[in-house]
């Protein structure tokens, strides 16, 4: 047997989950420093930017670089923190909500449940993260109710509070919470749309996939596959890139990028493991796959 | 009664059997009343003489009686008793005959002319040759005469008449049998009767059997012949029939099969094809009829014609084996079939070449034919070179390099990257000034040079010419006429036009950069071969994946290069370069003399192999390979003097060793004194692969169409300046006289500024329009005085305010035109209408589920409940909308469509910018008439899809997905031409329901005039103003921005037009209908902005797209 260490899954509330180790990001602009400054100051961030190009990944590098000495809040229960500070320890809690359709207000801020006893209060994700200061990540903003959008208001001007309407309480964010969601403007279409009101109260961070040279990097950072693979991969992902607009919804992100380099590294054939990751997961239409399978054989052999 | 005569006839009838007098008496009545009493007796008398003739006459004469009335009515009295005659005479022959001769007459007069009845009679006697069996056929002519009569004219009758009797001949049954399939078959054929009919006479003396099987195959086999081709057809197997054919039956099934199996429209071809053969010999059309479905099964019909020509040869030499070949069961054939069907047209892969040339250029390029080049006429002459203008990559349309596709297929493939790299790795990006990545910048220096060199020529011609006119003025006096020859033999030589292009002035970089070589020729091949060298070692860099292929390739057109101890020094030079650019570095034959200069080249040329490497290191590498080359004659060397050498390895570059060598070369230049013995440089053999060259070209182009964007800026290039330009580039290879040069390079000019978009000269815009133009921008208030048209404001944004009853909309319904289209594109796009039909579908339950957290339902929403006993627990106010209630929400949805009916939607789509409207358009008021109509008709052949076609079959499948959710719809066109002719039409109103009448309507939707957008969407804001359904939606589908005959202020403002519309859209939303814009304009972006401003649009990137995205935006909107 190898002697690879198998990783046991566990199990965290919410606001306790913590990016422990350094997450790997490689710094592109000066996204570093403007999520820093935007955090001092409180200002929530929009990050904008195509899938799988390192929005989400960038936001747990920040929760983890952005810690200071740890905090767990114990016990579910709001109004009185109780806080423990261990020393040595630096890190921030990251609270990631996937937003849909169905994602209504007290999804995020809480319900009453009924038990044996009577009522009991369970606070929301929302809520925790505000209580616990914790970055509150909300992912696909614009796919949430309408809703939704409203509770962020009071939460990302000066106020920074959370009413919660059912309990009659409002709720002082921890003066560590930070607000940031993410929107992918890819979908051309007006139909769906941040609202102006809601978009104002953020300053955005553009993300696009990182230039050649530094994706490569990535690929090769990674996945553990050489740096010529790498090299070819970032290529193919520019080429592939260039097809947007011209029958491709979205390009090949860094991260399907990745896959198809982990495959090889696993001893996939570069062509096979570019057809399985990236051609066939890109596009269903037979003409647009057949013409990135060219561009994959003109650049593996 | 008095009347004696008929008394007598009475009784003479009497002494018949009783039948003949019951008959009579029963009839006399009618006929009493229609003729007078002396016809009346005459018609009695011939039916006495009839009932006479024979003993069983009488029954005749029965019939003659009964149906006696009938045929009165429609036939005079003379007429009559002819037709009464024919019976008798009849009758003497054959009792039988004469029944059914009387029978059929009730029947058949009404559709005979009084003429014809003798000749008809005579058809049945013919028939009757005196036995029983002759007389069972003649009655059953006469029996079924009345139908065929009915529905066939006249001569045809006769016709197949003859046919049966010459068919009696050889067989009673066959012929009955015919006869009665004739009936039925015949009728039912319509123009392809007549060569039937002679089809089938050819047949008699051969074949007869065949006859009837051809009858009862016929109906069925000709469903498959295009119309108009049928004729063809039967005059094809009548024509072998004649010739002996046997199996005419065989030929009709297989002939029409292989028929059916063509493409549309190519039957005729095939026939064309059969009459060729036939003129060849008769015997192989069955067998190539035979063949063809398989043959068409392994290649297309393009294909074909090589094939036949290949058969049609062998045939001519060797019929046997012609006819085997026909067959394919000879080698030949097979073979040959082989090699076409594995060769690959472009067409096919087209879009896959396409996507891939975008993917690695990154630029939109479009991929078209080479042919499509060359008949743009702008400098490309050769129709099987590869090659690219910047923008398109243009590509031969077949390859059959390789006996299998995938093979050919790579080869596209290797061919597409190499003129991709010409745009991914910067050819064209040539800038005199940027300095080369692994050379010295000597371009600078080489221009003061040439610069001075020429100068220093130009002067001392100067000063020559002038001493020669002082002479010639001197001895004018003494006449001699030498110094005057003298003197006119310089002129040519004052090259005006490298003079007044100086360095600064020059067009282009790469123009520029030419000019430095006095041998534009060598320079340019040098150029060409070097920049193709680092090219292609840059795309085996950056493209590992097509080494293998591409090194085929380059090894093949390694073994067609010409051996270079056969060609003169420098071209052998040249030769070495390209070899070593194709990857040879070993056994080169060199001259012993020139190794050195070999090696040297050979270090240029590796300096190149780089990925650092620019196109401005080739042009440095060229200018210093010219240097050495243009040092050496052109003269060929023996055989001995060359040597063979590896340059696998030849050492680094450098700029000293360079040096020694041009000095050495031009020590011996000079040594050799003027006197040259070598030859004049000619340019290697093209390699194939790497196709046309033509940077100095693409740049031309691409700066005149820059030019053509920003107008004004700087000064835009003037034709004649063009024309000299094309004059001195070395790219344009025309080996024709001085005069048809000149003409060429006249033609090349106009059609490059066409291609760049500069209009030619003294050609204005609208002209031509003359007969249309008939009330001006500057009018007033317009009156809707004809019923259907509707009068208009429009909005000025100048003024800010309305133009009162501006426009006049002329409401108009479609023509109806085939139903064909509208069941074709349902078709075509079969997978794309049911996904989109289900999608649709899928919106009703929608509006069937549950909706949750209602006042009042039908019963308690559970979730919600809880949460309000929890609150009511709390002491928190509950929320009380805790039920739930299904389908509330009704769909309720009224929609319009625009289809934007311009005359540009009929511009071809994938083919570049080829338009095919305005500019075909004649300049002469009355052949435009002539051709708006005959476009109109669609007369105008055409083979490419356009825009209005797609937005046809978008409408087509959107049609059938609005009938699956029943919400109200109409669909319009717009069009029209000024202000007062804004056309309107009616494809499907919105209160009228669906009917085949809307699918033919489809089919006639057809490009027109201009795009007054704005009165076209008051008017269809009109038609949505009185529904009343809760979501009103209009669909605008345009290709492009609003432009009419004074839809623009002062006939300049782009904005007038985008404004107004911009203002319709508003009027809308006003009246609470929701505006959509759907654009195929790829700069759609700009105008849009403003046109819709907040309202929904959509630029479509990819017009193909749209049938799919149509139905899926409204579905969108409408949920």
């Amino acid at each position: 047997m190898a002697q690879a260490t198998v990783q046991a899954s566990k199990e965290y509330a919410i606001e306790e989950f913590l990016v422990r180790s350094e997450p790997y990001y490689r710094v592109v602009g000066d996204e570093l420093e403007l999520f820093t400054a935007a955090y001092n100051q409180h200002i929530p961030v929009l990050l904008k930017g195509p899938t799988g190009c390192g929005k989400t990944r960038f936001v747990e590098y920040m929760a983890w670089k952005l810690g200071r000495p740890l905090t767990v809040v114990k016990g579910p229960r709001g109004g009185k923190k109780k806080q423990e500070v261990e020393e040595g320890e630096v890190r921030v809690p990251l609270v990631t909500i996937a937003c849909h359709e169905d994602l209504t207000a007290s999804d995020l801020v809480g319900r009453y449940l009924l038990d044996a006893n009577g009522t009991r209060w369970i606070d929301g994700p929302m809520t925790r993260a505000v209580k616990a200061g914790a970055i509150l990540y909300l992912d696909e903003v614009v796919e949430a109710r309408k809703d939704t959008t409203v509770l962020i208001h009071p939460l990302t001007d000066h106020r920074r509070i959370l009413p919660v309407e059912k309990t009659g309480t409002i709720i002082e964010a921890d003066d560590r919470f930070l607000l940031c969601i993410s929107y992918n403007p890819g979908y051309q279409s007006a139909l769906k749309d941040l609202k102006h009101s809601t978009r104002q109260r953020f300053i955005s961070i553009e993300f696009y996939y990182p230039p050649r040279e530094i994706e490569a990097e990535i690929i090769a950072r990674e996945s553990g596959c050489n740096a010529e693979s790498a090299d070819a991969l970032a290529k193919l992902g520019e080429k592939i890139r260039n097809l947007e607009d011209h029958g491709l919804q979205e390009g090949a992100s860094t991260r399907l990028l990745i896959y198809a380099a982990r495959l090889m590294a696993e001893g996939i054939p570069a062509r096979r493991a570019c057809q399985v990751a990236i051609v066939w997961t890109l596009t269903d239409e037979e003409e647009l796959q057949r013409s990135i399978e060219e561009v994959v054989s003109s650049i593996f052999e | 009664m008095t009347n004696g005569p008929l008394t007598e006839i009475e009784s003479e009838l009497a002494k018949l059997p009783p039948a003949v007098l019951e008959a009579y008496k029963e009839a006399s009545p009618a006929l009493e009343s229609a003729f007078g009493a002396e016809e009346l007796t005459l018609w009695a008398k011939e039916g006495l003489s009839i009932g006479t003739q024979t003993v069983r006459s009488w029954e005749s004469a029965v019939e003659y009686y009964n149906v006696g009335p009938q045929v009165a009515r429609f036939l005079s009295f003379p007429s009559f008793m002819q037709w009464a005659r024919c019976g008798t005479y009849l009758a003497q022959d054959s009792p039988t005959l004469a029944v059914a001769f009387f029978k059929s007459s009730a029947s058949i007069v009404p559709n005979l002319r009084p003429q014809y009845i003798p000749r008809w009679a005579g058809l049945g006697r013919s028939l009757y040759k005196g036995t029983w069996k002759s007389s069972t056929l003649a009655a059953k002519f006469f029996e079924v005469s009345p139908d065929l009569v009915r529905n066939l004219p006249f001569w045809d009758v006769e016709v197949f008449a003859s046919l049966i009797e010459a068919l009696s001949y050889k067989s009673y049954d066959v012929a009955s049998e015919c006869l009665i399939l004739g009936k039925d078959v015949l009728p039912a054929m319509g123009r392809e009767r007549e060569p039937f009919l002679s089809m089938s006479r050819a047949l008699i003396d051969t074949s007869w059997r065949e006859i009837k099987t051809c009858l009862e195959l016929v109906p069925r086999a000709l469903q498959h012949v295009e119309e108009g081709q049928t004729g063809r057809f039967l005059k094809l197997g009548e024509r072998l029939a004649k010739v002996g054919l046997r199996d005419t039956s065989r030929f009709l099934s297989d002939g029409t099969q292989a028929l059916a199996r063509v493409p549309q429209g190519s039957q005729g071809y095939i026939l064309d094809q059969c009459e060729t053969l036939l003129a060849v010999s008769p015997e192989a059309v069955p067998p190539f009829l035979k063949s063809l479905d398989d043959v068409l099964n392994r290649i297309t019909v393009n294909q074909l014609d090589a094939w036949f020509q290949h058969g049609i040869g062998l045939l001519k030499d060797n019929p046997e084996s012609g006819i085997a070949f026909f067959k394919i069961e000879s080698n030949t054939s097979e073979s040959m079939l082989e090699t076409l069907s594995s060769s690959l047209e472009l067409d096919r892969v087209k879009g896959i070449i396409k996507l891939y040339c975008r993917a690695l250029s990154g630029s939109p390029i479009e991929v078209l034919t080479t042919q499509e080049l060359v008949r743009k006429n702008i400098g490309w002459v050769d129709e099987d070179s590869a090659s690219t203008d910047g923008t398109k990559v243009f590509l031969p349309p077949v390859v059959d390099h390789y006996t299998n596709k995938q093979d050919n297929f790579s080869w596209f493939k290797v061919v597409s990257t190499h003129q991709v790299a010409h745009l991914e790795f910067g050819s064209f990006e040539f800038e005199f000034d940027k300095p080369a990545a692994h050379f010295i910048n000597r371009r600078a220096e080489m221009e003061v040079e040439t610069e001075a060199r020429r100068t220093q020529e130009l002067k001392e011609l100067e000063e020559r010419r002038t001493i020669l006119a002082q002479e010639m003025a001197e001895r004018q006096a003494t006449g001699d006429l030498e110094v005057e020859m003298q003197l006119a033999g310089q002129q040519p030589m004052v090259p005006e036009g490298q003079i007044a292009l100086g360095p600064s002035e020059a067009f282009t970089d790469v123009g520029r950069f030419l000019h430095l070589f006095e041998n534009r020729r060598l320079a340019f091949d040098l150029f060409t071969v070097l920049e193709d060298c680092r090219l292609d070692y840059r795309l085996s860099m950056e493209y590992p994946g097509i080494r293998a292929a591409a090194g085929r390739v380059q090894n093949e057109s390694l073994t067609s290069r010409p051996k270079m101890q056969e060609l003169g020094v420098q071209e052998a030079l040249v030769e070495l370069l390209i070899h070593m650019s194709l990857e040879q570095f070993t056994e080169l034959p060199v001259p012993a003399e020139y190794e050195d200069a070999a090696t040297m080249l050979a270090q240029i040329l590796h300096e190149l192999r780089s990925v650092l490497a620019q196109v401005e290191d080739a042009a440095e590498a060229t200018l210093r390979a010219y240097e050495i080359i243009s040092r050496i004659e052109n003269e060929t060397k023996p055989e001995e003097e060359w040597e063979e050498q590896d340059l696998e390895e030849p050492g680094d570059f450098s700029e000293e060793e360079f040096q020694d060598l041009i000095d050495k070369l031009q020590a011996g230049m000079d040594a050799s004194g003027e006197q040259s013995d070598g030859e004049a440089y000619d340019s290697p053999e093209p390699v194939d692969y790497r196709g046309d060259f033509k940077p100095e070209m693409v740049q031309l182009l691409t700066r005149l169409q820059a030019d053509a964007g920003e107008q004004g800026e700087g000064q835009p290039l003037t034709k004649e300046q063009l024309e000299q330009l094309l004059q001195e580039s070395a790219e344009l290879e025309l080996d024709a006289e001085q005069g048809e040069i000149d003409n060429n390079m006249t033609m090349f000019a106009q059609n490059i500024m066409k291609e760049a978009g500069t209009p030619p000269p003294n050609s204005q815009p609208g002209q031509g329009y003359g007969p249309l133009l008939h009330d001006d921008d500057h009018g007033g208030e317009l009156e809707a005085k004809e019923p259907q048209t509707y009068a208009y404001d429009e909005w000025d944004f100048r003024a800010a305010d309305y133009k009162p009853r501006w426009c006049i909309v002329k409401e108009k319904t479609v023509e109806e035109g085939d139903l064909g289209f509208y069941n074709d594109s349902l078709k075509n796009y079969l997978t794309l209408s049911n996904h989109i039909k289900r999608q649709f579908e899928l919106i009703m339950p929608e509006s069937f589920r549950k909706i949750y957290r209602l006042v009042d339902g039908e019963d308690l929403d559970l979730n919600a409940a809880l949460e309000a006993w929890c609150d009511l627990r709390m002491n928190v106010p509950p929320d009380d909308k805790i039920y739930w209630h299904r389908n509330r929400a009704r769909r309720d949805v009224a929609v319009v469509f625009l289809l934007d009916m311009s005359a540009s939607t009929a511009e071809a789509i994938d083919e570049g910018r080829q338009v095919v409207d305005d500019r075909d358009a004649p300049d002469d008021p009355v052949e435009y008439m002539v051709w708006l109509r005959r476009r109109r008709e669609g007369l105008v052949r055409r083979n490419y899809k356009r825009i209005i076609d797609l937005e046809k079959e978008s409408t087509a499948l959107l049609i059938n997905a609005l009938e699956a959710i029943g919400d109200t719809y109409g669909i319009y066109g717009f069009s029209g031409y000024g202000r007062e002719n804004v056309e309107f039409y009616v494809i499907k109103d919105i209160n009228e329901g669906f009917s085949d009448k809307i699918k033919r309507r489809i089919d006639k939707i057809t490009p027109l005039h201009a795009t007054r957008m704005g009165a076209a969407i008051r008017h269809a804001i009109s038609k949505l103003e009185n529904q009343e359904a809760a979501t009103k939606i209009m669909f605008l589908i345009s290709d492009g921005r609003p432009q009419d005959r004074g839809y623009s202020r002062e006939g300049v403002e782009k904005e007038y037009a985008v404004h107004d519309t911009h203002m319709a859209l508003i009027e809308a939303k006003r009246k609470n209908i929701t505006p959509f814009c759907l654009t195929v304009d790829k700069a759609g972006h700009d105008y849009l902005k403003s046109m819709c401003g907040d309202m929904g649009y959509e630029v479509l990137g990819d017009i193909w797209a749209l049938p799919e995205r149509l139905p899926m935006l409204y579905r969108k909107l409408t949920i």
